[in-house]
């Protein structure tokens, strides 16, 4: 009658099937609704005593997660970077293809632009989905980084400095320039053949709302705390994925303060 | 040294009038805390269980239960609280890979301790791995902390069972008044269980409280 899988095989009307590959049920023993027991209850049958039961269980459970998350950190932050580059290329194509489309209605409304529309509003969909995707990777291997300046700002800067390792890295000047590569090389060049040159103060950071809503005079201060902060929390994120509530804290401070 | 035991292998250590919370342990630092000879000390600032303690908030957890700790992260509470249920058993349920790398250096050192890298948000995909357990202890700074609660409690809590809810109020509403959100939250639980206490973890962890209730 009633079947219930367990990590380590299935019961069914009181009786064990045990799998032959203890790792494989464990990723997958799942029960739409709670046991009426608990899977200890019958593990003791199978293992001989509670402490066989848990020792075996203990030792899955941690073969498991080791090899989750060999496979986990190595490839996630490139995801997100491949998934934002991804983003801003549908943003492209939608303006593009919008724009066309007004262009197309303004002198013949037809079939054709009809379906030019649904097409056009599908994109939009798989665009919400692919932002959605970049806010659960991003905020889950850099919560420092996305608890102070978002999802998308902390991915945009991974895929500005190439890896989290790298991120990880930088001091806290190069992150606050990270994104202004073209006008800082602008105002290199500039100065080396002897004209006035301006420095950029901000990079990508400056599409946060912190820095971008204080008046001029003081978006450089605000950008500098910033990057100050993500260069600590890019490497909290690298090394130990802990969050630190007091950064993002300290940032949103500083930021009343100026906004003063 | 004066010692003054508060719940099973949990001190508060006086050192010349220096009040000091420390678990007994026989296990090496995990996180950077200091060791006083067979003691290991259990930091507030880091713990929202050690802040609850020093508020002299002593929930009665005993030595052989069976614990389900959802975040349980890179293991700083878990640590200690092994210590405390040195008889029984933590399934702890973190869905980030990057703290529980830290994690697993934990649970290789300690018998007690079983570690499961899965959502807390879908307790169904780890039905077959936890047993009912005495107390569920959640620290997840999740929007949706109380739906997760209640999904585990469905799965997993003995009737009488205990709750241990570390409530973040910016993480569930981050522009609302914490004090609404937490009153929020109280109500919301009370539809199910009883609740004991509501503890304010200030001055350890602002805007946070422990909310600790009963099936
Ligand atoms: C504040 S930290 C926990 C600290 C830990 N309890 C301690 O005191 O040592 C919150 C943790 O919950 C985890 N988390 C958040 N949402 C989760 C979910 N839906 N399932 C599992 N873990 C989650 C985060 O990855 C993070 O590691």
């Amino acid at each position: 009658m009633s079947e219930y899988r367990l990590w380590f095989g299935i019961v069914k009307n009181g009786k064990i099937t045990p799998s032959d590959d203890f790792k494989k049920s464990f990723q997958n023993c799942e029960n739409a609704e709670p046991l009426p027991f608990s899977p200890s209850e019958v593990g003791i049958k199978h293992f001989g005593s509670l402490d066989a039961y848990f020792s075996a269980l203990r030792k899955v459970a941690i073969d498991v997660v080791k090899k989750i998350i060999e496979h986990e950190l190595k490839r996630e932050d490139r995801y997100a970077v491949l998934l934002l580059k991804s983003l801003d290329e549908l943003n492209e194509t939608i303006n593009l293809l919008e724009e066309k489309l007004r262009d197309l209605e303004e002198v013949k409304v037809s079939e054709v632009t009809e379906s030019f529309r649904d097409r056009i509003a599908e994109l939009k969909r798989l665009r919400r989905d692919v932002e959605k995707e970049i806010e659960a990777i991003v905020s889950k291997i850099a919560p420092n980084l996305t608890e102070i300046v978002g999802a998308v700002i902390a991915a945009r800067l991974l895929e500005k400095a190439g890896s989290l390792k790298r991120l990880a890295e930088m001091p806290a000047s190069a992150i606050q320039l990270l994104g202004a590569e073209k006008s800082l090389y602008k105002a290199l060049s500039r100065m080396k053949k002897g004209k006035p040159a301006k420095f950029p103060k901000h990079g990508v950071i400056f599409q946060h709302p912190f820095v971008r809503t204080l008046p001029k005079a003081k978006r450089g201060k605000m950008a500098r705390f910033m990057a100050a902060k993500l260069a600590i929390a890019a490497r909290l994120d690298y090394f130990s994925g802990e969050l630190n509530e007091e950064l993002a804290e300290a940032v949103r401070k500083r930021y009343e303060q100026l906004r003063r | 040294m004066k010692v003054k035991e508060v719940l099973h292998n949990v001190v508060l250590l006086d050192r010349n009038g220096r009040k000091i919370l420390a678990t007994k342990s026989r296990y090496a630092p995990h996180y950077g805390e200091k060791k006083y000879g067979e003691f290991r000390e259990w930091m507030a600032s880091r713990s929202k269980l050690a802040a609850l303690i020093l508020k002299e908030y002593v929930p009665e957890i005993k030595e052989d239960w069976k614990i389900l700790y959802l975040g349980a992260a890179s293991g700083t509470t878990v640590s200690h609280f092994a210590d405390i249920v040195e008889k029984g058993v933590i399934f702890a349920v973190e869905y980030s890979a990057k703290p529980f790398s830290k994690f697993l250096e934990l649970a290789m050192e300690r018998k007690n301790i079983i570690p499961i890298l899965a959502n807390a948000l879908q307790p169904w995909k780890y039905s077959g791995i936890v047993d009912k357990v005495d107390m569920i202890y959640q620290d997840v700074a999740h929007p949706e902390q109380v739906e997760i609660f209640e999904r585990n409690a469905d799965f997993f809590l003995k009737k009488r069972g205990e709750g241990l809810i570390m409530v973040k109020a910016r993480s569930i509403d981050s522009t609302a008044e914490p004090k609404e959100v937490f009153t929020r939250v109280k109500q919301r639980l009370k539809s199910k269980f009883r609740v004991l206490a509501v503890i304010d973890l200030e001055p350890y962890h602002k805007d946070h409280v422990a909310i600790h209730i009963q099936r």
